[in-house]
């Protein structure tokens, strides 16, 4: 095999399609006599059912059917069913409400407008029972905390630590609000079921759908087309997809359900809300020799979103040798939270970053060298290598891009021409090398067209661009006539994607891949000529088709992993495998200026480097760090679910309330990747990007905002309130 | 699905016939981006909608006269773009041009802008049933008080209702001393734009003070020289796309560096477009320095009376009000 060589530059390989609007997103696909589902939604957070009227809704003219609870009391709740995080609870097939918003009736129509009327008509009569919103309400269950990472002594090492910072962050329950809504559309054909959905797991679809319907899930396809933004709400099987599939076997007609805004913030997947205490310890000298995490994160009371791993990365960030990290959830009334972009490393890294930051000023250091100083070598709480350990030069790097060491070291001693003050911020962050097994088919003809099947769903991260482009790096194929087929079971077996494993998962695949085809040409022909195409070898040989396939597992995983893929589970290994640790890293710089009057904060200019390895495509990379920084400086400044305990629903349920960031609200970000292979993880030299993207950026925004004013603010967001 | 009728009358006497033949239920209708969006929230449950967009000469913009002619059914686009309006009416153009979106204001006219309905969360969440609101059913009470009120009014609320006047066009306008035309079944007559609007009292389901089937044909602004030196000024949660969380019309008069006249309006804290009075006379007559500003700003909010999460506004609006002066005095006149 080639040398890992820095790959060349490549045009995204959906972005002349996505630019005319041409991919069909899984709703978008015209399906023969289609009928449309609208779900109603429960009114209190929890109680019980009494009754369900439902004459005036299925008196709306158009509609089909209305289902209730008793439509669906056989679903199953199976190992499929959960797999991965998916909530211990299906809705609709009972009378129990045990969340906000929670469906209880779904109505089939000819028409969405006659199923969304019908849908309000579902007259629903409740026991409402006392409920506990969120975890700073009365009723809320703390679980024990779980010791989540551990080395050294760390209460010991506290004790003697010279200096010391004892502070607690909270982070708000955040949502995803993708542009593409959640959506279902499953259909019957030759005895088959067909389920569409833009989800970042067909195999949870094909063998969860299978599972609660109580299907051979050989008979059953998911397929997932496009996503248009996942970041983890499409992890699972949602609530209402099997809802949908049933509908339509029912009905035997294809049946549609687009949840709107309004509902996805009660039924699909959030972040949850989230406490961070922090101790850390140090010498006078700022070396960092001990560190005591304890985090609370909500979670809904039934829920199996099973722990939160907020330690996980954020001790891996400094060499710090005596470590205690614990965490526990709280249980509350709420919908399930779920994963959402860097689930336990955003919050962990805001909070353990700003602490760090803290640690800089009561040291009277410069944060940025007491990061340096507090380089590690050997993972610390391993003890094992790391694959690759460049945090170090990201931040060099960084720094020497931003211009670092202008910095006035005071807070609230720099302020631009205009009166702004501006505060410069530095944050670190890290996010697990991970990997999971991947089948891959190669296809290559004679006439020109190459077909690449792998396990993978494209949600607009780039992982088409990704295998595309390791495919043309090891294989002189016609680019124009490369097709690759993915996020569908029928093309190729499929693997949850997220976590950021989807390229360490894919690409190491298709350079295996790729080597089988060459030993199978070069059995037929001799190796290729320097300029010769496979196509052309192809024609020589008189062959139409050359096809090969492989299994390719994630490093040090065994066939097991690939049986319990096969079986719709998920099979990943990552940051720790038998003899190193492995993550990916960034630095980001961040500037912010905040009005002297009304204390309005702006980001002018952010840089982040990221180091995920071998780059695979320079452009969908970058573009996903610009959009990580995004979602940090969203997080950090915008984003909040606001809950009115009394009811327990999100109030701010749409994008004019939900503050995310628009265009205005976002300067230059500059983007730079050290691209350095990492071959000790995998033969690609691969890692993930999209999820380390995020990691330390709001913890930047924040420190940048406290040595602009001063003014410590230990709750995201931070808003004009908090600084007036 | 509910039915509903829909006419596209050509002139004001059809549409205001229109409206008193389909009785119950009727609605006007220009750009729709108020009211459909209630329509789909299940706020508004119209019967029947009478399109006032195709009336003529209702779209025009007239700008050469002692008085600025905007025609009802004119876009916020257009007359936020007007030349006449950005070179002299910079609060004019700022107010529109700092509302809602590009695509919004291309459909939205500067007659539907005047009777958007507010914000409020606990309103905006009607159809759900959860939320008890006196504008939406009378008498059954109010979720803000006591609730997540950091977007509710300081100035002007009752024990019935907090929720704040929205816009930002009218707040401009009040500041201007405009006024609007309406023609309606009994004809027509004009009003100042201050008393189109309802103080909440015990009756705040009754937000505008126009009668059944009157249609807003114009809005008018007296020329002034002080337009010149004016600005609207706009804090809110993001840099574009958001509702003001303060903002204030300043207008001004100067001689040389003393303040004449000054109108100053405040968005975003009060229940109506807010002319604060009492501040402009702290102001008129005094030379203008930043702390003189900024007592202004504080005098705005005298009455402020604060809730659980919005005391914030207090000083948040008075440097909005102080930066706004600052910001039209130093404007060229
Ligand atoms: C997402 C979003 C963000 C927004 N942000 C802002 C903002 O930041 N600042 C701001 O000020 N506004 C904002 N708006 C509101 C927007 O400015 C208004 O929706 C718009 O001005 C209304 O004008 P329209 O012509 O579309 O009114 P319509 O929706 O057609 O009508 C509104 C109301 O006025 C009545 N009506 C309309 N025209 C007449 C008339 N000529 N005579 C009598 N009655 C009439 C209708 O019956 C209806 O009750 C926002 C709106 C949206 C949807």
């Amino acid at each position: 095999m080639s040398a890992l060589t820095p790959t060349q530059d490549r045009m995204r390989i959906d972005a002349r399609d996505k630019v005319l609007g041409r991919p069909l997103f899984a709703a978008d696909i015209p399906l023969r006599g289609l009928l449309h589902a609208m779900t109603t939604p429960a009114r209190i957070a929890k109680g019980r059912i009494t009754a369900i009227d439902t004459m005036a809704a299925a008196a709306v003219p158009g509609v089909v059917r209305v289902f209730t609870h008793e439509d669906f009391a056989d679903l199953r709740v199976t190992p499929a069913t959960l797999g991965g995080n998916q909530p211990g609870f299906q809705p609709l097939t009972g009378t129990e409400i045990v969340f906000r918003g929670q469906p209880v009736a779904l109505v089939v129509a000819a028409t969405l407008e006659a199923a969304t009327e019908a849908a309000e008509l579902v007259e629903v009569t409740y026991e409402a029972a006392p409920f506990t919103a969120t975890m700073d309400e009365p009723g809320a269950e703390p679980q024990p905390y779980e010791t989540a990472v551990e080395a050294g002594d760390a209460a010991a090492a506290m004790a003697s630590a010279e200096v010391t910072v004892d502070v607690e962050y909270r982070h708000p329950q955040n949502h995803h609000n993708p542009l593409e809504m959640i959506s279902t559309t499953a259909h019957v054909e030759d005895g088959r079921l067909i389920v569409r959905e833009g989800t970042q797991n067909t195999n949870a679809l094909k063998f969860g759908t299978a599972g609660a319907l109580g299907l051979d899930p050989q008979r059953v396809d998911a397929v997932s087309p496009y996503i248009g933004g996942g970041f983890g709400q499409k992890n699972v099987l949602q609530l209402q997809s099997v809802l949908v599939s049933r509908a339509a076997m029912a009905l035997g007609r294809p049946v549609k359900l687009v949840m709107p805004r309004a509902q996805l913030f009660h039924t699909a997947s959030h972040r949850p809300a989230s406490r961070h205490r922090i101790r850390l310890g140090a010498s006078r000298a700022g070396r960092i020799s001990a560190a005591i995490y304890e985090s609370d994160q909500e979670n809904a009371r039934y829920d199996h979103f099973l722990r939160s791993a907020h330690n996980e990365a954020v001790s891996r960030l400094y060499g710090i040798p005596n470590y205690l990290g614990r965490e526990r959830l709280v249980r509350v009334d709420t919908n399930p939270p779920g994963h959402m972009r860097a689930p336990h490393e955003h919050p962990g890294s805001y909070a353990f970053e700003s602490a760090v930051d803290e640690l800089s000023y009561a040291l009277g250091m410069d944060p940025l060298a007491l990061r340096l100083a507090n380089d590690a070598e050997r993972d610390a709480i391993s003890g094992k290598p790391f694959t690759s350990r460049t945090l170090a030069a990201c931040l060099d790097r960084g720094a020497a891009l931003f211009g670092w060491s202008e910095r006035r070291a005071a807070p609230h001693s720099m302020v631009a021409e205009d009166g702004s003050l501006v505060g410069w911020g530095v944050a670190s962050g890290a996010y697990k090398g991970t990997m999971c097994p991947c089948v891959a088919r190669l296809r290559v003809q004679a006439d020109g067209l190459t077909r690449l099947s792998v396990s993978g769903h494209e949600m607009g991260q780039g992982i088409r661009s990704a295998v595309g482009a390791e495919l043309m790096e090891l294989l002189p194929i016609r680019a124009d006539r490369l097709e690759i087929r993915l996020g569908d079971t029928t093309a190729i077996d499929q693997h949850h994607t997220a976590g950021s494993w989807g390229t360490g998962g894919a690409v190491p695949a298709v350079r295996a891949v790729v080597g089988r085809f060459m030993a199978a040409l070069t059995e037929l022909g001799g190796p290729l000529r320097p300029g010769e195409s496979v196509h052309t070898r192809l024609m020589a040989l008189k062959r139409p088709v050359l096809e090969v396939e492989i299994e390719h597992l994630g490093t040090s995983q065994g066939p097991d992993a690939l049986e319990r893929m096969r079986r719709g589970g998920v099979a990943v290994v990552g940051p720790e495998y038998p003899d190193f640790v492995s993550f990916s890293w960034i630095a980001h710089f961040v500037e912010v200026r905040v009005e002297p009057t009304t204390r309005r904060i702006r980001v002018p200019r952010v840089v982040s480097v990221a180091d995920c390895g071998r780059v695979m495509n320079r452009r969908t990379a970058t573009s996903q760090v610009a959009g990580g920084v995004v979602w940090g400086i969203g997080a950090a400044l915008r984003e909040a679910a606001e809950i009115d305990p009394r009811y327990g629903f999100v109030l701010n349920n749409d994008l004019a309330d939900y503050v995310v960031p628009v265009n205005a609200d976002i300067g230059a970000i500059t983007v730079d990747l050290l691209d350095i292979a990492d071959p000790m993880l995998n033969a690609s030299g691969v890692r993930g990007v999209g999820e380390v993207a995020m990691v330390g950026a709001a913890a930047a925004v924040a420190n940048a905002v406290y040595h602009a004013t001063g003014k410590r603010i230990r709750h995201l967001p931070i808003r004009i309130d908090d600084l007036l | 699905m509910r039915a509903i009728t829909y006419t596209r009358p050509a002139t004001a006497q059809a549409a205001i016939t229109a409206f008193a033949q389909a009785g119950e239920g009727a609605r006007y209708i220009a750009g729709g981006t108020t009211l459909y969006d209630l329509m789909k929230l299940g706020i508004e449950t119209p019967a029947h909608l009478v399109d006032v967009s195709a009336i003529e000469g209702l779209g025009s913009i007239d700008t050469g006269g002692d008085v600025l002619r905007f025609g009802g059914m004119a876009t916020m686009a257009d007359v936020a773009r007007d030349r006449v309006v950005m070179e002299r009416y910079p609060l004019l153009a700022e107010a529109l041009g700092k509302a809602a979106s590009q695509q919004l204001r291309n459909m939205a006219t500067v007659g539907g802008n005047l009777l958007q309905r507010t914000r409020c969360l606990y309103f905006r969440n009607g159809a759900s049933g959860l939320y008890p609101c006196n504008k939406r059913e009378p008498g059954s009470g109010c979720a803000a008080i006591g609730g997540l009120d950091r977007g509710q009014a300081l100035l002007g609320q009752s024990d019935a209702c907090t929720a704040v006047s929205p816009g930002d066009w009218p707040v401009a306008l009040v500041a201007l001393d405009a006024s609007v035309e309406v023609e309606g079944p009994d004809g027509t007559r004009t009003m100042p734009v201050a008393d189109l609007y309802r103080m909440p009292g015990d009756t705040p389901h009754l937000e505008f003070t126009l009668r059944p089937g009157e249609i807003i044909t114009a809005v008018m602004v007296p020329a002034t020289a002080a337009g010149r030196r004016s600005t609207y000024h706009k804090v809110r949660d993001r840099e574009s796309y958001a509702f003001a969380l303060a903002s204030a019309a300043v207008a001004l008069e100067m001689d040389g560096e003393t303040v004449r006249e000054a109108r100053i309006a405040l968005g975003g804290v009060a229940t109506v477009p807010w002319r604060a009075r009492a501040a402009e006379a702290l102001i008129n007559g005094a030379p203008l320095t930043r702390e003189r500003a900024l007592a202004t700003g504080h005098a705005a909010f005298a009455d402020a009376r604060p809730g659980r999460h919005n005391a914030f506004k207090i000083q948040l609006g008075a440097e909005v009000v102080a930066d706004a002066v600052m910001i039209a005095a130093g404007r060229a006149s």
